[in-house]
């Protein structure tokens, strides 16, 4: 449904994609994660046909996004970065006027302006001027002419920016039910936004994919298991003494508070350490109140992947 | 030919949204009507000649106003990614942008047509030329707004369009007769020449006099379709850059 082949964009000296290539097949939702300036805008503006690619090619829906430009754009909604909307228009008309320009006949601009501004609660707002509205309003907008002209592929670029967290929690129950009617490729900073959303996530490091896979796949690349994390009833230096002392352990981190430790310990190897831990701390007489196991989740395996000082590192593990 | 009629549309409703709309309209009104007052007089002959010279003047600074912001505030705002990934041409959009701002210019010819209606009812004046004079007007309108669209094209500064187009616009006029008048121009003929047919003032002429000449219609129609062209060419660029 989507596929980019060797993609390179350079902004006269600088790089910004270096010779991306991945297929998404119909019906997958995929994030697209990445610093800033990893290049995952330039990417979607090329894909939609916005911006052409230095060198490489793109096809959306079977159609070459360079050479049949107007078929591949009549399959695409797009949600630009920062929501561009006429701030002079009403968020009724907007949308009429985007219907039209989408070859949308005027029954089913009335029939789809009605069901849009239903899914994304825009109905009570539909005579308001956009320019008037909050900013989680003004990218349902944006969401709803996305998916006016029912596009087979969807490009969401930071959707959820701005969003207060129950806005993200609605916008995740409609990705939730747009899910079946379209492929989606969405970029996002909010991690676990992403984790429980997406099918797959690619990752985007200075312009290049470094990592491809299922939330799973790629949290079972972190190393070490699971974290475990303690709240235990001692001083700060005699509790990392004692954990630090239970072989395989990799890393202790103690952060006091009111008279309690904070724990986190990170395991070498995969082996679960949440036992040796918790009889150290009853062999030294250190109380604990709470014990928690954390598995790696796609922040650590993020985190592992944009480790500075193992730049060389990062490739090797995707 | 509906996509173009769609932007248009829009283009006009927001020229009406824009302060600088009202002030143009205001300045042109206000302008026209003192210029009218001035040769308004028992006696004086029953024409607009003279009023149509005047306005075309007064079109110089007013027109790159309403052009400025054509496209140039799509760059600005952002819009344009989301009109350019429609699924319709850049030549549509350019067609679009410019339709909807003469749209604005048949409005600011309203105030004229005022004029027009008070001259008959106080005397007998021949309409020919009259009709054919404003239709000069339209002609020079189309063309300054097609400049005016192609500088808008070139940046995301609306102060720098406006400039550009002011440039432009008084390049073709005033400019072209001085320079053609200057000393080394005399040994160059053709450059005398190809300066005095560029000169829009001159190209109206004809029109004021009440003459409608296929040679003039054709220098107003093919200037602004090669303005237009450019602001095309300068909006598909984006995509060799």
């Amino acid at each position: 449904m989507i596929q980019a082949e060797q993609l390179v964009k350079w902004f006269g000296p600088t790089r910004a994609v270096g010779g991306l290539s991945f297929a998404i097949p119909k019906g997958q939702v995929v994030g697209f994660l990445g610093p800033n300036g990893a290049g995952k805008s330039t990417t979607l503006r090329m894909l939609t046909g916005y911006l052409p690619p230095t060198s490489g090619s793109a096809w959306i829906a079977g159609h070459n996004v360079l050479k049949e430009s107007e078929a591949a754009r009549a399959a695409i909604g797009y949600l630009p970065e920062s929501t561009p909307l006429y701030p002079e228009m009403r968020v009724q008309e907007y949308l009429d006027y985007r219907g039209k320009l989408l070859n949308m006949s005027r029954g089913g601009r009335v029939r789809r302006i009605n069901e849009v501004c239903d899914r994304c609660s825009l109905s009570h707002i539909r005579r308001r001027l956009i320019g008037q509205l909050s900013k989680g309003n003004r990218q349902r907008v944006g969401l709803a002419q996305a998916l006016l002209h029912e596009p087979t592929v969807l490009f969401l670029d930071e959707p959820t920016a701005g969003l207060d967290p129950n806005q993200i929690k609605h916008f995740r129950e409609l990705l939730g039910e747009l899910r079946d009617k379209h492929t989606i490729l969405l970029s996002s900073h909010i991690l676990t936004e992403i984790e429980k959303t997406v099918d797959r996530v690619l990752i985007l490091k200075e312009g290049e994919l470094v990592a491809d896979g299922t939330t799973d796949e790629l949290c079972g690349k972190v190393q070490g298991g699971s974290r475990v994390l303690l709240d235990v009833q001692a001083e700060a230096g005699a509790v990392q003494a004692a954990l630090g002392e239970v072989t395989g352990v990799r890393e202790v981190e103690v952060i006091p508070h009111d008279g309690w430790c904070r724990v986190e310990v990170t395991p070498a190897g995969k082996d679960d350490l949440t036992d040796a831990l918790t009889l150290k701390l009853t062999e030294k007489s250190m109380p604990v109140r709470e014990v928690t196991r954390r598995k790696p989740n796609l922040e650590d395996y993020y985190l592992q992947l944009f480790q500075e000082n193992d730049k060389g590192a990062a490739k090797a593990i995707a | 030919m509906n996509h173009v009629l769609t932007i248009a549309k829009r283009e006009l409703t927001s020229l009406f949204f824009s302060p600088v709309a009202y002030v143009v309209l205001g300045l042109f009104g206000f302008g026209t009507a003192l210029l009218f007052l001035a040769g308004f007089a028992p006696g004086a002959p029953a024409e607009m000649r003279n009023l149509q010279w005047s306005v075309l003047w007064l079109m110089i600074p007013l027109v790159p106003a309403i052009s400025m912001r054509l496209i140039s505030e799509e760059f600005r705002a952002g819009t344009i990614e989301l009109l350019m990934t429609l699924p319709i041409s850049d030549t549509q959009v350019v067609l679009g942008k410019w339709l909807g701002a003469m749209g604005f210019f048949l409005t600011l010819m309203i105030p004229v047509a005022v004029l027009v209606a008070v001259l008959g009812l106080n005397s007998n004046p021949d309409l020919g030329p009259i009709l054919v004079g404003m239709l000069g007007l339209l002609m020079v309108g189309g063309l300054y707004l097609a400049i005016g669209t192609f500088a808008s094209a070139i940046t995301q500064s609306q102060i720098i369009a406006f400039l550009l187009t002011t440039a432009m616009v008084l390049a073709f006029s005033p400019l072209a007769v001085l320079l053609a008048r200057a000393g080394w121009v005399a040994d160059h003929p053709w450059i005398k020449q190809g300066l005095f047919y560029i000169n829009v003032f001159g190209q109206f002429e004809d029109f004021a006099k009440g003459i409608i000449d296929l040679g003039r219609v054709v220098f107003f129609v093919s200037g602004t379709g090669l303005f237009l062209f450019f602001a095309t060419l300068t909006l598909q660029s984006r995509r060799w850059r």
